[in-house]
């Protein structure tokens, strides 16, 4: 359990001074990534407390789901359309799921 | 535990990747809420809330107060009123004109009256001095008012249907100044007047009081109002 916490902590640290800042349209974009990517960190937490985590699965989904919320709601943007509502709504919808899951695997029931 | 190595690696980076994440998205919030527009527009609401609650409060309060003084209002119009028709006494900086007849011995076969002060004489310091923002003009004791005379009556002059001899002081209340310098403008009153000999000192005062008008306002022919139809 500490490893994804020191890699949490390094991020944090290293994005809190980085010189970039995003641009203003791109802000929704990212949003839904960060959505994406927690839900993914969520599920792996999940499966590795079920017991079968599988490498390969996370890190692609991470990378996936990511990329995929991403390309949805910059498709969305193009078409006038809020993807990004959905994008937001659908991962959240897992990100609680997983919590209560993660949550009864904790407590042993 | 139930992931290798490589696993831990992997999931470190991956956890660092969602840490970078959560600090620009964070960033990203922050600096938009310090945008100068944003920032702008919200400073601007904030101020505009604080004025009009205090327009609102000055609103009660002229409200309040046009209530509680109207009749001081109207008492201090009706002496500013009479103040204006010369009904009080008023005083202030201003000049003292003094005006007497000439000392000059006439030659013989000259006309005497030359030497004489003479209705438009003082007519025309009057006017210089009305001309340069005198606020109110008194001859010896008399108030000139709207209605007022100058007028010869014979050796005397008339003024407010009462008569007076030479020297005639004919006070001001004005800029002091800018009195002085329009009697004593080249080729004004006092110089013409100087050249018959007659006799005009010009002193400035902090303090020149004027009298009251001490007849009565009354319209014979006159009414109030424009009248309708001719």
């Amino acid at each position: 359990m500490i490893y994804p916490i020191i890699g949490l902590i390094i991020g944090i640290f290293l994005g809190l001074n980085m010189p970039i800042s995003l641009p203003q349209e791109y802000v929704k974009l990212l949003s839904v990534a960060l959505m994406a990517v927690l839900d993914s960190v969520l599920g792996g937490m999940r499966s590795a407390k079920e017991g079968n985590y599988d490498n390969q699965i996370f890190i692609s989904g991470f990378f996936v789901n990511a990329f995929v919320a991403t390309l949805l709601c910059y498709f969305g943007e193009r078409l006038g359309i809020d993807l990004y509502f959905v994008g937001i709504l659908a991962f959240g919808l897992r990100i609680f799921q997983n919590i209560a899951i993660i949550r009864r695997l904790y407590l042993g029931k | 535990m139930f992931y290798d190595k490589h696993a831990k690696i992997l999931i470190t980076i991956v956890c660092a990747i969602l840490g970078v994440m959560l600090a620009t998205q964070f960033r990203t919030n922050e600096s938009r809420k310090a945008n100068i527009p944003y920032q702008r527009a919200e400073d601007l609401s904030e101020r505009l809330k604080v004025v009009e609650k205090e327009r609102n409060q000055l609103l009660l309060e002229i409200q309040r107060l046009q209530e509680k003084a109207s009749d001081e209002v109207v008492a201090r119009e009706i002496n500013m009123l009479k103040a204006y028709a010369g009904d009080t006494a008023l005083h202030g900086p201003g000049v003292i004109v003094t005006v007497d007849d000439s000392k000059k011995v006439s030659k013989p076969g000259e006309n005497q009256n030359l030497y004489l002060i003479h209705d438009d004489d003082l007519l025309r310091i009057i006017n210089e001095l009305r001309a340069s923002g005198a606020e109110g003009i008194a001859i010896n004791e008399e108030r000139l008012i709207a209605v007022s005379e100058i007028r010869c009556a014979g050796p005397t002059l008339s003024v407010n249907n009462n008569r007076f001899a030479p020297p005639y002081v004919i006070r001001a209340i004005g800029d002091p100044k800018s009195l002085e310098t329009a009697l004593k403008m080249r080729g004004g009153v006092i110089e013409t007047l100087k050249f018959w000999g007659i006799q005009v000192t010009v002193t400035q005062e902090e303090n020149v009081v004027l009298p009251a008008f001490k007849g009565t306002h009354s319209f014979e022919y006159a009414k109030v109002g424009e009248g309708g139809k001719g």
